[in-house]
């Protein structure tokens, strides 16, 4: 479609509106963390801070801050690493042998979408009862639920697109299913599992309410910690900011990486394809 | 094919029954941290087991939902929720078809621009909404400064502190980090629908708001209908917000059903009520869904 040059202009007008809205509170949140103490508790606020130090990144790193980084990165490293096994495997029988039809697919999908106010109280139970509350592997597990069929559907729509001759080839050579799997389709959608492994990251990354009830003291969360930093009778603003501002620098560089598969990742379920 | 014969296990085809190999451990691991807890917690909502009383478990029949219907706080915390599930929703939906609408007549830049535009849904919800504890603050927050500057307001509002405007600054943080959702769900829709539509209704003689109204929002249409049942089914979920900026506050103005529920099951451990409040969720969230899915036209599967 042909549009007016005024009509263009005035289209990129709204939009770059609609953008300063959106990104406005990332942009404060960033510039509070370079903040003194004096320069968010003062009236009329400070936009831009007159000291750009990096004092409350090592702050808020010691307050908390760098256990909670380690402890974010190593669950949701494991809770990606199991998903991507499990879901793979389940996504290629999905899409090369169609097994148990539409039903399974939807079903494995359903669960993700379900409250997890549902299922964590009987979880909490079962991990109490083992005594893995508060442990890295309680919430590995517990992550398996978002993450195994979000990387269930996104992998079964890159299996669904890759013809499936060459695996047929390698088959009638005399090679097994397993191999056709591992050696022929896996190394294929490479780029499919590499956006869904980050995107099982980030939402293990992301994650607070199975996070806030499954840990106590010994396993620290991210955003455990940033939601803690708040709690207090005195709210560290910059320190927190700092915090948050790490928090978010992986999802950023995330969203950079994954610019073409975003859509696809973000709107998985609602988008046929 | 001398491989085949090999694969064959104490009398079981390996080979053949691949595909359920496959799937197995998915269904394995979705079944015990997922349905198992669902069977069991509906088992639990039928007893009354007070945790934190040391008390043993009693069956109890119907008397936790009983006791559900009758307390008015899992009515004022329904209603909150449902405000985020009209108001929200609404609101999210109507501004990300706007903006949607707007980016596809752009063509070139969409890419980076529509990146940009995803940052909200996808930083932590915790970030989220410590960025809008700073940005409501009454006295030093950047918003209130700003509706005074423009005199929209004289002392500015206490967003976070009254019982009024409580659910409002959720609603509205909500709203700002979901309705790129609803933005890129709809643009992937408006894309997907063909030009040739357009330029034979144009030959025709059609306004831009007769395409509109007779070819973008019918083809739409099922696109629609699953975001907002995605969203919707999201509000129940809403807690990681109201932990951050309200805890509930103030006098319970902003408690979600959600957040009623977690305080029920993990600060009073009330285990049977709660499960009882997670289970009348559930059901309430089938039905909706239920509804919704049969506006769907048939044909459409919508994945």
């Amino acid at each position: 479609m042909r549009e007016k040059k005024y009509v263009i202009i005035l289209i990129f007008l709204v939009i770059s509106f609609a953008l300063i809205v959106f990104l406005t509170p990332i942009f404060w949140m960033v510039l509070t963390s370079f903040k003194e103490k004096g320069e968010y508790f003062t009236y009329p606020p400070v936009f831009i801070s007159r000291t750009f130090d990096f004092s409350h990144f090592k702050r808020g790193l010691e307050i908390g801050g760098q256990k909670g980084i380690i402890d974010s990165f190593v669950i949701s490293s494991l809770s990606t690493l199991l998903s991507m096994v499990v879901g793979s495997l389940a996504a290629y029988s999905l899409a090369r042998f169609r097994i148990g039809g539409k039903h399974l697919a939807f079903w494995i999908l359903s669960i993700r979408m379900m409250p997890p106010i549902a299922s964590i109280l009987p979880l909490f139970l079962f991990y109490r009862f083992l005594r893995i509350l508060d442990t890295y592997q309680a919430l590995v597990i517990t992550y398996s639920i978002l993450n195994i069929p979000f990387a269930v559907w996104m992998l079964k729509g890159f299996f669904e697109e890759l013809p499936a001759e060459l695996e047929e080839a390698a088959l009638v050579d005399g090679a097994g299913r397993f191999s056709a799997f591992y050696k022929i389709a896996l190394p294929l959608i490479a780029p499919g599992l590499v956006a869904t492994a980050l995107f099982c990251f980030m939402f293990s990354w992301n994650e607070f309410f199975f996070a806030l009830i499954l840990t106590r003291s010994r396993v620290t969360p991210l955003t455990v910690v940033i939601a803690g930093m708040i709690g207090g009778h005195e709210i560290l603003w910059a320190e927190i900011a700092a915090v948050a501002t790490m928090a978010s620098f992986p999802v950023i560089a995330i969203a950079v990486i994954l610019q073409r598969y975003l859509v696809r990742g973000l709107t998985l379920g609602a988008i046929k394809g | 094919m001398k491989r085949r014969t090999r694969s064959r296990f104490g009398g079981l085809n390996i080979e053949k029954h691949m595909p359920l190999f496959f799937i197995l451990p998915c269904i394995i691991i979705l079944v015990t941290v997922s349905v198992f807890p669902f069977v069991y917690s509906l088992f639990l909502s039928f007893n009354s087991w007070e945790l934190a009383m040391g008390e043993p478990r009693k069956f109890v029949g119907f008397a936790n939902y009983g006791r559900l219907f009758r307390e008015p706080r899992f009515w004022d915390s329904m209603w909150n929720m449902g405000k985020e599930l009209i108001f929200g929703v609404t609101s999210q939906f109507v501004i990300g078809l706007l903006i949607a609408l707007l980016l596809n007549r752009v063509l070139k830049v969409r890419s980076l621009i529509s990146t940009l535009f995803l940052l909200p849904m996808m930083i932590a919800p915790v970030v989220v909404g410590c960025n809008w504890r700073m940005i409501y603050h009454f006295t030093y927050g950047p918003l209130n400064y700003i509706l005074k500057m423009l005199h929209i307001s004289r002392e500015g509002f206490n967003w976070l502190g009254s019982t009024h405007l409580s659910m409002t600054s959720i609603i509205i943080s909500d709203t700002w980090e979901w309705t790129p959702f609803m933005m890129i769900v709809l643009l992937a829709g408006l894309q997907s629908i063909p030009l040739e539509l357009y330029e034979v209704a144009r030959v025709d003689g059609a306004s831009r708001w007769q395409q509109f109204w007779n070819i973008t929002l019918p083809l739409l249409k099922p696109i629609i209908i699953v975001a907002v049942l995605i969203r919707g089914m999201d509000a129940f979920k809403i807690f990681d917000l109201v932990v951050l900026l309200t805890q509930g506050g103030p006098a319970g103005s902003s408690e979600t059903i959600a957040y009623y529920n977690y305080l029920v099951g993990f600060k009073y451990f009330s285990v049977g009520y709660a499960a009882a409040l997670a289970y009348i969720q559930l059901v309430i969230i089938i039905i909706i869904a239920n509804i919704f899915l049969r506006f769907l036209p048939e044909k459409e599967a919508v994945k």
